[in-house]
Order: structure tokens, then C-alpha cells, then sequence
């Protein structure tokens, strides 16, 4: 059912409701072409991984569930879809947090991530091979518990276990969420290449505006559920509001991004913190 | 001399029937690992398969296939499971599932004791409970042959599962599943065939017990009970741990035949019944994680 329509995805007015009554989005479209990174930029709350799982149809099992407009990714309606059928559709949302099996190896997470492949043991020994020569650390560390690696190599393996599924766009929640700087390039860094040399069409949803928008072709800035503006990541990155706002530069200067934030959001906070690993 | 002798008997007799407990307890750690859930119907489960089994046998057909035909019906009942009481309770707390898991164990009680009646049966597997004589030339030792069989047949399944869970894909699956369910689900990883996996693994491990159990005893409601020791075994070996299962079954198996046979006497006999529990008791008290309880993973 593949089809050749520019958008891989494409999202039209979709409101989505937690528990029935709690509304997490109000309207919301956006559309990732083919083989593009697109960027899902806004603060806390403001609803970039209810759209992601609204997306990858991990919303039911959060007692979610999209109450108006649709889904559209490669030609078909998601809607009566489930995460596994999605997996097998080529669609794979890495979560917000990581996620990785503590318990089980670096390898070991690895490998989970084909199992909606059928590969023989010569063609998973080749793929292993292939995702570590984006993911050098990870070779090094494979024989580890998943569990005591640092935040960075985590977050390098919930992008790798994605990536041994084999899609043909991945849903990114917050990957440079707690890292160094310097992690953080290094990560944005080899989903670039994954994007260029896989092919791989990338929805992409940060807090960290500029990283984000300079590693993407284009962007959506949502706040509580609705979007409020979009244009090409160029355009947006010289926009004054979403450079007050969200890049933290004011025409006074320079401003620490979280303070930009803070006013708005601080209302939000409280019941969100309380989020695990 | 002598003393010596009984004594490893004893321990012997102890460590065969451990196995069992070890066996029961790793159906509880299998559910336990898949969704975070004491399995409370598994008493009901070793009872409901064995009694279908000896049904089974009763309309004629053969141990084998009678056999089969349990497992079969194990993993409907597994099916059925899954979708009419885990699958709707998705995503509900941990103790939503544990009241789902018990009102379960009276339903299986319930349809057994509807479908086969409530008399107490016979189960002849073909293995008397009398000392093999091969044991008593070598070592001098009275190992009865059903206690052997029933150790045997117990550590191979376990041996089996275990194999299972660490080299198969379906194994990785449950161990991911085990780990974070939301992960797992987001990598393609079908969690209702998982716990198809699991209740059918369980629902077998089940049979087994109450097989041999049942060969011993007879095939009656009080097996319900026998298979709820595995509780302090897992306190002893850790909810999580299929090692653990394994070394708390031995544990208490060893345990209660020693007390049993040596302090037993003192308390009027009988403390088999509730000797795990209070060794359980120390276990709360002093090692409440149990022997091997995962340590929990945390990084922040
Ligand atoms: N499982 C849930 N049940 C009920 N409400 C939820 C649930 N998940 C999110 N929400 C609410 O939906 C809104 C959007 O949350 P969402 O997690 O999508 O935001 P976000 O943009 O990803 O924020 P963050 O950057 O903090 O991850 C918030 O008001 C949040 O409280
Ligand atoms: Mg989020």
C-alpha cells in the first residue's frame, strides 16, 4: 500500500482527548514530506508527544484517543491501526525518557528492535554491523546491561533499537532531553545521517528549539494543543517571536531559554514532574 | 552412621519435592515478569488442568493425547485470558489485575468442578511411590521413584523454559516486554502474543505439578493450596527471578521435610503446611527483596 505522494504523513485537524474528558489537543495539522526532518518545536505540555503518539498509536494504551480529524501516513488512515501493525508499516516512534530494556544488553536492546522482522542469523549479523557504524559507542559498550549506561549511549540505543525495525520514519520524543551539550550535537548528528543515507523521513519533537530547527528542513511550533506557527526551520530561526520566545534572544540581548519559557509554562509544571525513566 | 544417612534422605526427599514448588513458582514468575502481577489463580490453574487431564483420560483417551489435548485447552484458557481479563484491564494498577487474577481462580475452580465433578480422583501415572532398588545397592539411600520422576520431569521443564526465555526470540520478547511494556509495544513487539506466551507456559507448567502432585495425593481442591506455597518461595527467591523460583523451591522443599521429620514431632506433626510461610516471615523481616529479587535499575 505504499504510495508516492509527496507528504509521507500527513496530520488534518486532529484533536485528541486523554480519559475522555482531559482535551491535550485542540487542532493540529502538519505534514512531513518524504525524506525530510520536520521539527515539532514547544514547551512543556504543549502537546508534541500526545501528537507523536496520536501518530504511532501508542495513544490507547495512555487511555488516548484522537476525537476528530486524521491521520494520514504513507496513504493510509492510522486510525484502526495498532503500535505493532505501525511497526510493520515502517513507523517508529523512539518515546519520550529513552526507554530502553534495563535488564537486557546494549546488544540485546538491539536486536528486540527487529522483531518485527523475520531475519536469518547472517542477515541480523549484518544489520547489527550496519547500525553500529552509525553508533560507534554502542559497539564498545554491547555487552553491557543497558541499565548502567550513561544517558547519552541510552538515548544512542533507543534510536539504534528504532532503527533495526527498519522504518521508513521514525518519531523522535525529545532526544536531547538531560544531555550535555556536546551529547546532544553528537546525537542530532547521526540522525542527520540517518535521515541522508537511510532515507529515513524524521518528526522530530524538542524543547531545544535551536539545535532542533538547525538540524531540520522545516518546523511547527505548538503551545496547548494548537499550532501557532510554521515555516521553513530558515524562517523560523529568524522569526522575532520564536526568537524571543523560544531561542531565548530578545532585543535586549540574550536570554536563557528556560526564562523565556518559565512565565508561560509555569502553571504546567507541576503535575508533569512528576514523569519517570 | 545411620543418623547421617536418614538425614540425607531426608534432604533428599526434601530437594525432589522442591523442585515442584520450584516448578509452580516459575509459572508465577513468568506472569509476574509479563505483567507485574501475582498470579493468584495459579492454584486454581494446577488444580483446573489436572482435573481436565484425568477427565480427559476418563473418556477414554490415551495418557499422550490426553495430555496434548490439556495443553491445548491450557492455552485457551491463556487466550481466553488475555483477552477477557488482561486486555480489557490494560493499563489499569497492579492490584485492579491482582483482584482480577483471584476472582480468575475462582472461575477456573468453579468451571472444573462444574466440567469434572467434585470427587476426589485417582491418578495412576505407572511410578510407585517405593525406593528404586538401584539407589539402595549404591549409595544406601531410600529415594522413592515418583519423588525422583517428579524432580526429574520438573528440573528438564525448567531447564526447558529457561533455554526458552534466554535463546529464543520469543524469550527476548518477554524479557523486553518484562522490562517496559511501552517500549516493547513501540518496537513492534505484540504484547498479546507475549501473554499468549506466558499463561500457555504457565498454564503447562501448571499441568505438570498437578500431575504429579495429583499422583501422590489424588486429584482434589486441596492441590489449590499445595501450589499457593509457591508464595513463600518467591518471597525466599524474589518475584522476578526464575532463578530464584528455582532456589526457593529447593529451599523450602528441603526445609519443611527437615523440620518436619526432626521438630514435627514436638508441634503434634503437620508443619509442613505452614513452616514455609514462617520462613517466609524471616525472610519479610530480614531480605525483603528475596534471595534474588532484581535489584531495580535507575538512572536518572
Ligand atoms: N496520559 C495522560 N493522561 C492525561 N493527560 C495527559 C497524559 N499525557 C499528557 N497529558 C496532558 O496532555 C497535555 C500535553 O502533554 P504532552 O505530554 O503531549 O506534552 P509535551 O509537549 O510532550 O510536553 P513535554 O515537553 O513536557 O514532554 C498536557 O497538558 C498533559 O498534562
Ligand atoms: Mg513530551
Amino acid at each position: 500500500m505504499t504510495n508516492n505522494s509527496k507528504d509521507i504523513l500527513k496530520i488534518e485537524n486532529i484533536e485528541v482527548m486523554y480519559d475522555s474528558v482531559i482535551s491535550a489537543l485542540h487542532d493540529v495539522s502538519l505534514s512531513v514530506p518524504r525524506g525530510k526532518i520536520v521539527a515539532l518545536l514547544g514547551g512543556n505540555g504543549a502537546g508534541k508527544s500526545t501528537t507523536l503518539k496520536a501518530i504511532s498509536t501508542m495513544l490507547a494504551s495512555e487511555r488516548g484517543k484522537v476525537t476528530k480529524g486524521k491521520i494520514i501516513y504513507d496513504g493510509t488512515s492510522v486510525t484502526n491501526q495498532n503500535p505493532t501493525e505501525m511497526v510493520g508499516l515502517g513507523m517508529v516512534q523512539v518515546l519520550e525518557g529513552r526507554r530502553c530494556f534495563g535488564h537486557l544488553t546494549v546488544e540485546e536492546n538491539i536486536i528486540t528492535g527487529a522483531y518485527s522482522r523475520k531475519l536469518t542469523n547472517s542477515e541480523m549479523k549484518d544489520e547489527l554491523d550496519k547500525i553500529y557504524s552509525y553508533f560507534n559507542r554502542l559497539k564498545d559498550r554491547r555487552k553491557s546491561q543497558a541499565g548502567f549506561t550513561s544517558g547519552g549511549e541510552q538515548q544512542m540505543l533507543a534510536v539504534a533499537r528504532a532503527m533495526m525495525a527498519k522504518p521508513k520514519m521514525l518519531l523522535l520524543d525529545e532526544p536531547s532531553m538531560g544531555l550535555a551539550p556536546q551529547l546532544v550535537s553528537e546525537i542530532f548528528k547521526i540522525v542527520k545521517d540517518l535521515n541522508e543515507k537511510e532515507g529515513v523521513s524524521i518528526l522530530l519533537a524538542e524543547q531545544n528549539t535551536n539545535i532542533a530547527l538547525k538540524n531540520s528542513d522545516y518546523g511547527y511550533i505548538i503551545e496547548t494543543g494548537n499550532v501557532k506557527l510554521h515555516g521553513t526551520a530558515e524562517k523560523l530561526l529568524n522569526n522575532d517571536e520564536v526568537k524571543e520566545l523560544y531561542l531565548g534572544i530578545s532585543k535586549q540581548g540574550r536570554k536563557n531559554f528556560r526564562d523565556a519559557l518559565r512565565d508561560e509554562v509555569n502553571h504546567k509544571k507541576e503535575n508533569k514532574f512528576s514523569k519517570t525513566n | 552412621m545411620t543418623e547421617l544417612l536418614f538425614f540425607v534422605e531426608v534432604v533428599v526427599a526434601g530437594l525432589l519435592a522442591g523442585t515442584m514448588y520450584s516448578l509452580v513458582a516459575l509459572g508465577f514468575v513468568l506472569i509476574y515478569k509479563a505483567s507485574s502481577t501475582f498470579n493468584f489463580a495459579q492454584g486454581a490453574m494446577v488444580f483446573f488442568a489436572v482435573l481436565a487431564f484425568v477427565g480427559f483420560m476418563e473418556l477414554g483417551l490415551p495418557f499422550f493425547l490426553a495430555f496434548i489435548v490439556t495443553i491445548l485447552l491450557m492455552g485457551l484458557v491463556g487466550f481466553c485470558t488475555e483477552r477477557l481479563v488482561l486486555k480489557p484491564l490494560m493499563n489499569q494498577s497492579e492490584d485492579t489485575l491482582l483482584m482480577a487474577t483471584i476472582g480468575l481462580g475462582f472461575v477456573l475452580e468453579g468451571l472444573a468442578q462444574a466440567a469434572w465433578g467434585v470427587e476426589v480422583r485417582r491418578l495412576d501415572l505407572g511410578i510407585g511411590d517405593f525406593p528404586i532398588q538401584w539407589i539402595i545397592d549404591t549409595f544406601g539411600l531410600f529415594v522413592s521413584a515418583l519423588d525422583l520422576t517428579a524432580g526429574l520431569v520438573a528440573a528438564s521443564l525448567i531447564l526447558g523454559l529457561s533455554i526458552l526465555f534466554k535463546y529464543t526470540k520469543m524469550g527476548l520478547g518477554l524479557r523486553a516486554v518484562a522490562d517496559d511494556p511501552g517500549a516493547a509495544s513501540s518496537i513492534g513487539i505484540p504484547l498479546n502474543n507475549i501473554m499468549l506466551l506466558v499463561w500457555t507456559a504457565a498454564g503447562v507448567v501448571a499441568l505438570v505439578a498437578g500431575m504429579m502432585w495429583g499422583a501422590r495425593a489424588g486429584v482434589q481442591f486441596a492441590l489449590v493450596d499445595l501450589a499457593l506455597k509457591a508464595l513463600p518461595v518467591l518471597i525466599i527467591g524474589g518475584f522476578s527471578s526464575i532463578p530464584g523460583a528455582i532456589v526457593g523451591g529447593l529451599i523450602i522443599g528441603a526445609t519443611e521435610k527437615v523440620l518436619e521429620v526432626y521438630i514435627g514431632p514436638y508441634f503434634g506433626g503437620a508443619i509442613e503446611g505452614w513452616a514455609p510461610y514462617v520462613l517466609a516471615i524471616f525472610f519479610l523481616l530480614y531480605r525483603p527483596e528475596g534471595l534474588f529479587g532484581e535489584k531495580i535499575i535507575r538512572r536518572v
